[in-house]
């Protein structure tokens, strides 16, 4: 018996002017199913899944549901279809509640009614005419029906802007099953959660599975995939690759359809000796000068030669603001910071940088860029003042070509133009690599890495990992702040979890896992760290 | 044949080409709304109207008048070209100086108190006005620098501050005030405060106000250019104004930078004020109006597209326009309309950006479309 399918997206294709976005692309997804669609950064993911909402229309091929050929022109024919999906960035009004953008477009309706006779006649030219009332009660109870059957729970007269981002996306999922769709498509849902809310997410995915619906997942992170899906579909640069039973697969082969070759991100490092202190904190606090709060208390660590140690947490645990404090960003309230022996506390960053701080900031576009100069301007932006590229006042173009042009070829930069090329037009992880080369080459002892590989691809992520844990074996000390625990478990050669702006835990990534890091880093536990390690320990 | 071709396309793809087609685009444009405007005051005169605005000196008949109005032209193009640069510096650090008209107001204090006063050196006083001008303007520039206060608020009210500084200082000091025509007296040709003739007054039939302050203005214009393109001073106020968080990352020093720009930009003011009076063409008039220049300022620094060569040229294209405008008085026109088209060409001054787009949306769309024929033929 043919195995009917809840949809089937046949020999799809899309062009986009020169750019082939989609070539012949299959996709089959079984009727209460979890189908993952796997990829890197413009392989073409998101714009299959907005053709099956009716954002696109491809340039060839066939949709069908449940076996019947159905054409979807836009987005209203899709939720004819009972087809919905979460956008990568949500579609919400921030300033109207959760009961007014779940029930947005599919008002339920009312008519006036009055209890004043008086006013009946005009009334009733309203009701017929004009509008009529929204139906909250109704609208409510419905909504509560749902949360209760998932166990979504959301307080639905809070507005948009004042509840998390965990809390928006369960709006949305709300949003769906409000509408009655059964095939649900999330467009890296993961993406803006943090470890946990990855975790019951994946609960409220295997729920929806539960209830007979079907879903198709777009990620690139194997872990989840691994977790929640029954069938995944690989696609690489627009191209149909394959699709395979997760239980008969296993991440290393994903990956290495994904990006086209074998990759290997639990790249194993070999033991290396550890050496001298290069930075040591003690006692930092960094007090907020808007909420007087204290986003730092009293952390006191150390970074050696030869040593990976990662700052880890949920985002906005105080992790960023340790290494503000550290570069000179940021005042801080108190503490000593020590690099190389010396104080360095009261320097201005410039000062800081000089005598031995690399660092590559968290935020490229806002710190790592001025993204109206080119390569060769970037390439410069923390040493423009140094020789040989200027003397007296003057930049010396000739020797920064060549510094530029050294750095494009090393760390394998691509771009339109080369070194004329605006950093505005590259991509996120070509940017990337100017900052990281720029930093490494400094060769400075210490290197501060926040979030490395944030929003970067596979393939990018394994050559920046590759290049940190180079530089350790340089005998340098790398100082490293991750939201992503599989990083942190690969890299770090020490891991502190900070919550609330304390360290509350030290590991070593051997001795530790990815549950108990995660209970740290919630705060459900907590120790009193002081991770200054003495002498050579290993 | 192919050579002159592929040179013809790539210059013409170049960013520069772009922002000067635009900026002549605006001009042209602006120059069609101005003629239309004649057109609806007067429709009879308004051919003649037109010709003298774009004219000029040209319609004189006699060769040493065209001479002569030529060099006052050149001679008011340089006090704007100064004020355009000092507009230029601010904004590439990401500042916006509005306070030019203050600045300049500053400077003519300075100049008149030295030069019609006490008759110093003519460079002295330059410095000196420069200097006084500087530091007005870094009022506004530790304000923003030291408190975050907006720049352009501070700028507009220090131009107040300046203006009715100026009135009062001048009017009260009977040396240096003609209180019958209510205006400062101007530097005399003979005094040490008169910026040098070098011998220019004899290539332009004997107009003094030509002189060495041509040279100088080409020479600031020089400076400006290579502190943008060459220097780390350029290259860290740059950095600040397209991104200060950037800069503030790599140890540029954000407080440093905006009293530098404002400085810088205050001195450039000053300049304009100096090469307005110390060639005796004009002084302070009793005033309850800023001083258009600052503002003027801003129109040439856009249309000149932010570019200190292309501000030479923006700058004398307002001149010429706005004299060739004060002459259609005469037609039955009021003058205020002579304003009314110049004000409409520098308003279009600000579509530049908007125009670049639009050239770029053509680009595209020639491209799909060659693409497009290419592949008809293969197939």
């Amino acid at each position: 018996m043919e195995e009917i399918y809840a949809i089937e997206m046949l020999g799809i294709s899309k062009r986009f002017g020169n750019i082939l976005a989609n070539d012949h692309i299959d996709i089959r997804l079984k009727k209460g199913h979890i189908l993952a669609l796997c990829g890197e950064n413009g392989a073409g993911k998101s714009t299959i899944m907005s053709i099956l909402f009716g954002l696109y229309e491809p340039d060839e091929g066939v949709i069908k549901k449940e076996g019947e050929v159905v054409k979807i022109n836009n987005p209203n024919d899709a939720t004819k279809l009972n087809i919905g999906m979460v956008h990568q960035h949500f579609k919400l009004v921030d300033t109207f509640t959760v009961l007014q953008n779940i029930i947005l477009g599919e008002e339920t309706l009312r008519e006036y009614t009055n209890n004043l006779n008086i006013f009946k006649k005009s009334f009733n030219f309203l009701n017929k005419h004009l509008f009529k009332l929204i139906d909250y009660k109704k609208a409510r109870s419905e909504i509560i029906e749902i949360i209760n059957k998932y166990d979504l729970h959301v307080d639905l007269d809070k507005k948009i802007k004042d509840i998390s981002v965990e809390m928006q996306q369960k709006v949305e999922i709300i949003k769906m099953l409000y509408r009655h769709n059964d095939i649900l498509i999330f467009d890296e849902p993961t993406a803006v959660l943090t470890e946990q809310e990855i975790q019951d997410f994946l609960k409220i995915l295997k729920n929806l599975k539960k209830e007979g619906k079907s879903i198709i997942f777009i990620s690139h992170k194997l872990n989840e995939v691994f977790s929640v899906s029954d069938e995944i579909t690989v696609i690489r640069k627009g191209k149909y690759i394959d699709t395979l039973l997760t239980k008969d697969t296993s991440k290393e082969e994903i990956s290495a359809l994904m990006v086209g070759r074998k990759v290997d991100l639990n790249s194993k490092k070999h033991q290396k000796s550890i050496g001298e202190e290069v930075l040591r904190v003690e006692h930092l606090t960094i007090i907020d000068p808007i909420s007087k709060k204290k986003v730092v208390n009293d952390v006191s660590f150390n970074v050696r030669k030869g040593e990976i140690v990662t700052l880890a947490g949920i985002d906005g645990n105080g992790q960023q603001e340790v290494i503000y404090g550290i570069t000179g960003i940021k005042k801080t309230s108190g503490g000593l910071i020590l690099l190389n022996g010396k104080d360095i506390s009261k320097f201005s960053i410039r000062e800081r940088m000089k005598s031995g701080i690399s660092h590559i900031p968290e935020d490229r576009h806002k710190y790592g860029l001025v993204l109206d100069y080119t390569i060769y301007e970037n390439s410069i932006l923390d040493r423009y003042y140094e020789k040989p590229f200027s003397k007296y006042f003057f930049l010396h173009d000739k020797e920064i070509k060549k510094y530029t042009d050294h750095l494009i070829n090393k760390y394998d930069i691509r771009s339109s133009n080369e070194g004329n090329t605006i950093t505005r037009s590259m991509s996120g992880g070509n940017q990337q690599k100017i900052i990281v080369g720029r930093e490494i080459e400094r060769e400075q002892d210490l290197l501060i890495a926040v979030q490395p590989t944030r929003g970067l691809d596979i393939g990018a992520i394994e050559g920046i990992h590759h290049l940190i844990l180079e530089q350790r074996d340089k005998d340098k000390a790398i100082l490293l702040v991750s939201l992503e625990l599989d990083q942190v478990l690969t890299l770090s050669d020490r891991i502190l979890v900070m919550y609330e702006g304390e360290i509350v835990g030290e590991f070593k990534p051997l001795h530790v896992n990815r549950e108990t890091l995660g209970l740290y880093m919630s705060g459900a536990k907590k120790a009193i760290v002081n991770a200054i390690k003495e002498g050579n320990d290993e | 044949m192919n050579k002159i071709k592929s040179f013809f396309t790539s210059f013409i793809k170049k960013d520069a080409t772009k922002t000067v087609v635009t900026s002549l685009w605006c001009a042209l444009l602006g120059l069609i709304l101005g003629f239309i405007i004649l057109l609806i005051i007067n429709a009879r005169d308004a051919a003649f109207g037109m010709t003298s605005v774009l004219g000029n000196y040209l319609i004189f008949s006699s060769h040493s008048d065209r001479l002569n109005y030529f060099g006052q032209a050149l001679a008011k193009t340089a006090p704007l070209i100064a004020m355009s640069l000092s507009i230029l510096v601010c904004y590439k650090a990401g500042l916006f100086n509005l306070g030019g008209s203050g600045q300049y107001s500053i400077a003519v204090i300075i100049i008149t108190l030295l030069g019609v006063g006490a008759n110093m050196p003519w460079w002295f006083v330059l410095i000196i006005a420069m200097i006084g001008a500087a530091i007005w303007s870094m009022i506004s520039g530790a304000l923003k620098a030291f408190f975050n206060v907006n720049e352009v608020i501070s700028g507009i009210m220090l131009n107040w501050i300046a203006l009715y500084l100026t009135n009062g200082i001048l009017s009260s000091n009977t040396s240096i005030w003609d209180s019958a025509h209510s205006e400062s007296y101007r530097i005399s040709s003979g005094s040490n405060s008169f910026i040098p003739s070098i011998g220019l007054e004899h290539v332009f039939a004997g107009n003094q106000i030509v002189g060495l302050g041509m040279i100088l203005i080409l020479v600031v214009v020089a400076i400006i250019y290579i502190l943008f393109k060459k220097s780390t001073v350029g290259y860290e106020l740059k950095a600040t104004g397209f991104n200060p968080d950037a800069a503030k990352y790599a140890g540029i020093n954000y407080v440093k930078n905006v009293l530098i720009a404002t400085a810088i930009s205050g001195a450039l003011a000053g300049l304009a004020a100096v090469l307005n009076l110390q060639n005796g063409f004009t002084s302070w008039r009793l005033s309850s109006v800023t001083p258009e220049i600052g503002f003027q300022g801003i129109s040439a620094a856009f249309l000149g597209g932010l570019h200190p060569i292309g501000i030479i040229f923006s700058s004398y294209f307002i001149i010429h326009i706005s004299e060739g405008g004060s002459m259609i008085t005469d037609l039955g026109f009021a003058p205020e309309v002579a304003s009314i088209m110049t004000s409409v060409i520098i308003y279009l001054s600000g579509f530049t950006a908007f125009m670049k787009e639009m050239i770029r949306k053509n680009e595209i769309k020639d491209e799909l479309n060659r693409l497009n024929r290419e592949k008809e033929k293969k197939s």
